[in-house]
């Protein structure tokens, strides 16, 4: 223990001083899970090219992954006006892309145009479309730019994190890059090799250029048992997230690799069948509507148990739809709900419910069985739907598990709606609130527990889509996250979503890897990827 | 009964898909309690004339025209279901290779029981009791224990009495045997002969006997057909056939038979089977006297 | 050689025994989360540890044995006995009989089984009891692993269908059926044997596959599938020697019934 500290210590030592030990030519390697779809920054949907895109291109505001709050980047300043619906920005002078085309003010221009032209089915441009209408940017000097949207766009600054800015007239067009990497080579079903962009503009504080390390290799690579192995080995430095069990056997061998970073921003959660035309019996119906009941089950989870047996406690009871990972979003005042089973009997007790010490029967006599849907090959829903399994039948309560394929149980839960209970997993990318609107508002597809209403079935609802439309319309942070912050607590007092667990973020690091700072936040290992380099002194261990 | 009643009078064609004409309108006649002995080169179509007379050249993908007169009907015109009455109850088939004719995986016993109850439904007693006193006919133990046997732990000539039983279970006024006894060594082979001489005596069936060897039927057959390119050439008693051959094929074939055994025939036995062939009754007593001291001459 | 039978034999029985009587064996309830003792090591209370729930693996893998072995051998019968009548018919029948049924265990044994099972699995009710389901797989198990079987058994009867035997029951009258019935199968008998032997093992491991699509026995009910998917996690085992326990078991419980149920039996 003591020397762990000791290691530590020297760490962050090395941490402020200069990377006098750094390998000359050094190349960082991770894997990639999946083959990268596009390397066009504009159309980028799944992760591995969204990996691509944070490590070679260039934003004008970043999003710190640490503090979470906005930095400049190729923006050095930059102004919302008109409540939300127009940015100015004043850009970085002096500036080449990879291939040492300058970057103008015209660049950006040119890629926001590109991104809203509704031709390129933009993924990132869809983020900004808050209506029709048309998007207009000018750019009156080299320096400048200015973007108006139709309107408001909710937390506008920083969907520019995700926008890569492109050169107007480079002719290697989007493989020209403004990020610390640019794209050296691709073989497709293999590896992509990135190398430094010596043209990036960052310095440290010593005034040495950046990136430090002088190319990355990313292998493709989809076996999780593999990438450990090859983690072990030492032939991959860094493992982005790590699943609870596969933290536990590496931690077993190199205890200085792992980190458990604390709470994620995913969460898992179970959520009853509200829909009213759902062919599920009546008095089923009449249970999944009642706030007590939903409440009752709740409180019968016993959520420190979920996290400690299922996660070997790399996970932490969730409270609401906001981690307090989020540290803007979180709604401070609430807590997870308290494992009490005998208040949750007392609520159904309240509510005409009997319990014979064996079976819980509702009001009309019918014994309380219902059924919890989760996708197959999960293990760890799978074995939080047994434990919960158990935690029920000490209230009476009859849970059937059923594990289906994840197509099958997507039509389950939007189409037919012929389910009982839901056990599913949100992934949260974003931390604006902004991005969850689809989620609340009662008209939603994506509203799961009763969708595509046509006026909000409950008045609790009705409140939840007010208070998400007040915090879209204003840019005014403060007032948004009260707004945010009342819908938490609704959804806290009405558990339409009973959530159980945040997984922690778990992730592995060679000590070779030096001025690492992994987070909760994606990219949690490489978000401060300029400033990382390999020593030789971590991988030789004689520390 | 002196008369000389017509037991099976047939007139065939037979082809293969890949093989035509094997039996070119190929006729014979058959008279009750007759043995007729069919003698022909392998290849000639014996066994196939054997299958069509059952009706069974399909098995074997043939295909048959013409008529078949048994027992005053055309067995040509009748169901599937009717000839499957016939087969086993008034025709009798015997096969060549005893032990491959017999099931490995099925008991003795079993095997006759399914011989017996294809077409009588009855009491397993009845079917026991028919089916012990036809073994005691073959000269087969007519004890339990042997009925528990499978057809590996008999010898080839108990094999080819329990087919032989099998056959005559329901006492068929027609058996036909296919080249019964070339599977079998010499000795077993003269036992097997005797026991059908002994049978057309006893139960009066008529007896199809087929072969490639005419010596070996010559004692005791009626009447010698011979067969050659699917066609009956000549037909006759065998006094005739080995003494005035009429086609030239029959005397090819009448040359070309060993010198001593062929002397040994021509003496009064062979004649005195050729004397008696004509009637019933008197197939008795003649076949009787010939075959013991017949069949060891023609061995040797 | 007799003493290894006699001990094969002995071993089973004592395993059925164990099985039949695993209510009053276990020392725990199979589905009991000890859930202070996790992945716990083999010790006085857990004779063989626990697995990530806490549950006991010993008396989960009495439970399970109690399924799995008297449910795969009820399938692999079931999916025999089809593949007997759809193979004996077929190689007997021969034609387009055969073609027919040839072509339907291709189709069977080449894409939709697995998804007949999903689709069959997505039409059941959800609220089905645990001991519902598990009757249910096993059920759909024998139903749809016939098909490889049916090929062996066609080929098979395929090769008796010409041969004297054969010839010589339809000379002596009897009807196709009872040929097929009492003289072609009862030689198909080792092959049959064969196949319902080499079933078993198959439909314990499919059953743990089909866990993994949501069509297995359901939790809480052990199985012995459901137990070899307890060895995916590598390092629990690594670090508990005696979770390998159901795979031995499986093993050794399917090389004793080939010791015991020789195949020369089957054939006289
Ligand atoms: N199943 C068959 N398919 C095609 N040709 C056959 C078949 N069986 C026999 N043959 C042919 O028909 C001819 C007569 O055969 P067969 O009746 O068996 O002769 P035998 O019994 O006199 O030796 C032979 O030339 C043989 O090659
Ligand atoms: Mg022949």
């Amino acid at each position: 223990m003591r020397n762990h500290r000791l290691a530590l210590l020297a760490a962050s030592f090395l941490l402020a001083a200069l990377p006098a030990t750094a390998q000359s030519g050094a190349e960082l390697r991770f894997v990639l899970r999946s083959e990268p779809k596009t390397f066009d920054p504009m159309l980028v949907d799944d992760e591995a090219s969204e990996t691509i895109r944070y490590l070679t291109g260039g934003v004008l505001i970043r999003v710190n992954r640490k503090t979470q709050a906005l930095e400049p980047e190729l923006g050095v300043s930059w102004k919302v006006s008109e409540g939300g619906k127009k940015i100015s920005f004043r850009v970085r002078e002096g500036l080449s892309f990879s291939d040492g085309t300058p970057f103008t003010a015209e660049d950006v221009a040119f890629t926001m145009q590109k991104l809203m032209d509704p031709e390129l089915h933009s993924p990132t441009g869809d983020s900004f479309r808050s209506s029709q209408g048309q998007v207009r940017v000018t750019a009156p000097d080299p320096r400048n730019v200015v973007i108006e949207f139709p309107s408001a766009v909710a937390g506008l600054e920083r969907l520019f994190d995700q926008v890569a800015i492109v050169s107007s007239h480079s002719p290697k067009k989007e493989a020209a890059v403004l990020g610390p990497f640019a794209i050296a080579e691709y073989k497709p079903g293999s590896y992509v090799l990135l190398r430094r962009n010596s043209y990036y503009w960052k310095k440290d504080a010593q005034g040495r250029k950046l990136p430090y390390l002088d190319s990355i290799r990313l292998d493709v690579q989809q076996n999780r048992d593999l990438e450990l192995l090859r983690f072990k080995r030492g032939e991959i430095q860094l493992i982005n997230s790590l699943d609870a069990s596969y933290f536990e056997s590496l931690a077993k061998e190199a205890p200085a690799a792992v980190r458990d970073i604390g709470p994620s921003l995913d969460s898992e959660q179970i959520w009853f069948n509200q829909v009213p035309s759902s062919p599920i019996p009546n008095y089923k119906k009449k249970w999944f509507r009642s706030t007590s009941f939903r409440l009752a089950i709740s409180e019968a989870i016993n959520r420190g148990d979920l996290c400690r047996v299922v996660f070997s406690g790399h996970a932490r009871p969730a409270v609401g739809p906001v981690s307090p990972a989020n540290l803007f979003w979180f709604n401070k005042s609430l807590e997870p709900n308290p494992y009490d089973p005998q208040s949750a009997l007392r609520r159904l007790q309240q509510d005409g419910f009997r319990f014979d010490g064996h079976v819980l029967n509702d009001p009309d006599g019918h014994s309380v069985e219902f059924s919890v849907v989760t996708n197959a090959g999960n293990k760890y829903r799978e074995q939080m739907a047994a434990m919960i399994q158990q935690d029920l039948e000490q209230i009476g309560v009859r849970l059937n598990i059923v594990t289906l394929d994840f197509p099958s149980l997507i039509e389950r839960i939007s189409r037919t709606f012929d389910y009982e209970l839901c056990l599913l997993g949100l992934v949260n990318v974003d931390l604006d609130p902004s991005a969850q609107m689809s989620v609340w508002l009662s008209s939603s597809s994506n509203h799961q527990w009763n969708p595509e209403q046509k006026t909000p079935a409950t008045s609790w609802e009705a409140e939840i889509d007010r208070l998400m439309q007040a915090q879209a319309s204003t840019n005014d942070q403060k007032q948004r996250k009260s707004y945010f912050d009342q819908v938490q607590k609704i959804v806290w007092d009405q558990q339409p979503f009973i959530y159980l667990v945040n997984k922690n973020a778990l992730v592995a690091i060679s000590p070779a890897l030096a001025n690492t700072s992994p987070v909760v936040l994606r990219p949690q290992t490489f978000w401060n990827i300029e400033s990382l380099y390999l020593s030789n002194q971590g991988r030789g261990g004689d520390q | 009964m002196t008369r000389t009643t017509s037991l099976l009078s047939l007139c065939l064609s037979a082809d293969y898909p890949d093989r035509p004409n094997v039996l070119r309108t190929l006729a014979l006649e058959m008279y009750s309690g007759e043995i007729l002995g069919l003698i022909g080169q392998s290849g000639s179509g014996k066994s196939t004339l054997a299958l069509a007379i059952l009706r069974l050249l399909h098995l074997h993908k043939g295909n048959q025209r013409g008529e078949i007169w048994f027992q005053g009907r055309n067995l040509m015109g009748v169901s599937e279901r009717e000839m499957r009455s016939v087969r086993g109850r008034e025709l009798g088939l015997v096969l060549q290779s005893p032990l491959s004719a017999l099931n490995p995986a099925l008991r003795i016993g079993t095997q006759l029981e399914e011989a017996w109850r294809a077409h009588v439904k009855g009491s397993d007693d009845a079917a026991r009791k028919a089916i012990l006193e036809t073994l005691l006919s073959v000269s087969l133990p007519a004890e339990r224990s042997f009925l528990r046997r499978y057809s590996s732990q008999l010898s080839v000539g108990q094999a080819q009495r329990v087919i032989i039983a099998m056959a005559i279970l329901h006492r068929p006024s027609l058996l036909i045997a296919d080249e019964p006894t070339s599977a079998l060594d010499t000795i077993t082979q003269s036992e097997i002969l005797r026991l059908f001489a002994q049978l057309s005596r006893e139960l009066r069936m008529g007896i199809l006997y087929i072969s490639h060897d005419l010596l070996s039927v010559a004692a005791l057959c009626h009447r010698i057909a011979i067969l050659h390119a699917g066609q009956i050439l000549e037909c006759a008693p065998p006094a005739q056939i080995f003494g005035a051959p009429q086609h030239v094929y029959t005397q090819k074939l009448v040359a070309a038979l060993p010198r001593g055994a062929l002397l040994d025939s021509d003496g009064d036995k062979v004649s005195s089977v050729v004397a008696s062939h004509e009637v019933e009754e008197s197939v008795k007593p003649s076949v009787e006297s010939s075959i013991p001291d017949q069949i060891p001459s023609i061995v040797r | 050689m007799k003493l290894l039978r006699r001990t094969a034999a002995a071993f089973l029985i004592a395993v059925f025994i164990a099985a039949l009587f695993a209510g009053v064996l276990v020392p725990v309830p199979y589905a009991k989360q000890f859930r202070d003792s996790p992945n716990a090591m083999p010790s006085r209370i857990h004779l063989l540890g626990t697995d990530e729930l806490g549950r006991d693996l010993f008396s989960r893998l009495l439970y399970g044995s109690r399924i799995s072995l008297l449910l795969a051998p009820a399938a692999s019968l079931l999916a025999t006995i089809i593949a007997a009548l759809v193979g004996g018919v077929a190689g007997y029948a021969g034609g387009w009989l055969e073609r027919i049924a040839l072509g339907g265990t291709d189709l069977a044994m080449s894409l939709p089984w697995l998804f007949l099972l999903l689709a069959a699995r997505a039409v059941l009710p959800l609220n089905l009891s645990p001991a519902a389901s598990l009757l249910i797989t096993f059920a759909l198990l024998g139903f749809f692993g016939w098909a490889a079987s049916a090929r062996v058994i066609c080929a098979g009867a395929r090769g008796l269908r010409d041969s004297d035997f054969v010839l010589q029951a339809k000379a002596c009258g009897c009807s196709s059926r009872r040929v097929l019935l009492q003289q072609v199968l009862p030689n198909l008998r080792p092959a049959l044997f064969a196949q319902f032997l080499i079933s078993i093992p198959v439909f314990i491991l499919t059953e743990a596959n089909l866990g993994i699509l949501g069509l297995g026995v359901s939790e809480p009910l052990p199985s012995w599938g459901g137990l070899l998917r307890g060895l995916e996690n590598w390092s629990a085992v690594q670090a508990n020697p005696a979770r390998l326990a159901p795979l031995l078991l499986l093993l050794v419980v399917v090389s004793c019934f080939q010791l015991v149920l020789r195949q020369e039996d089957f054939a006289p």
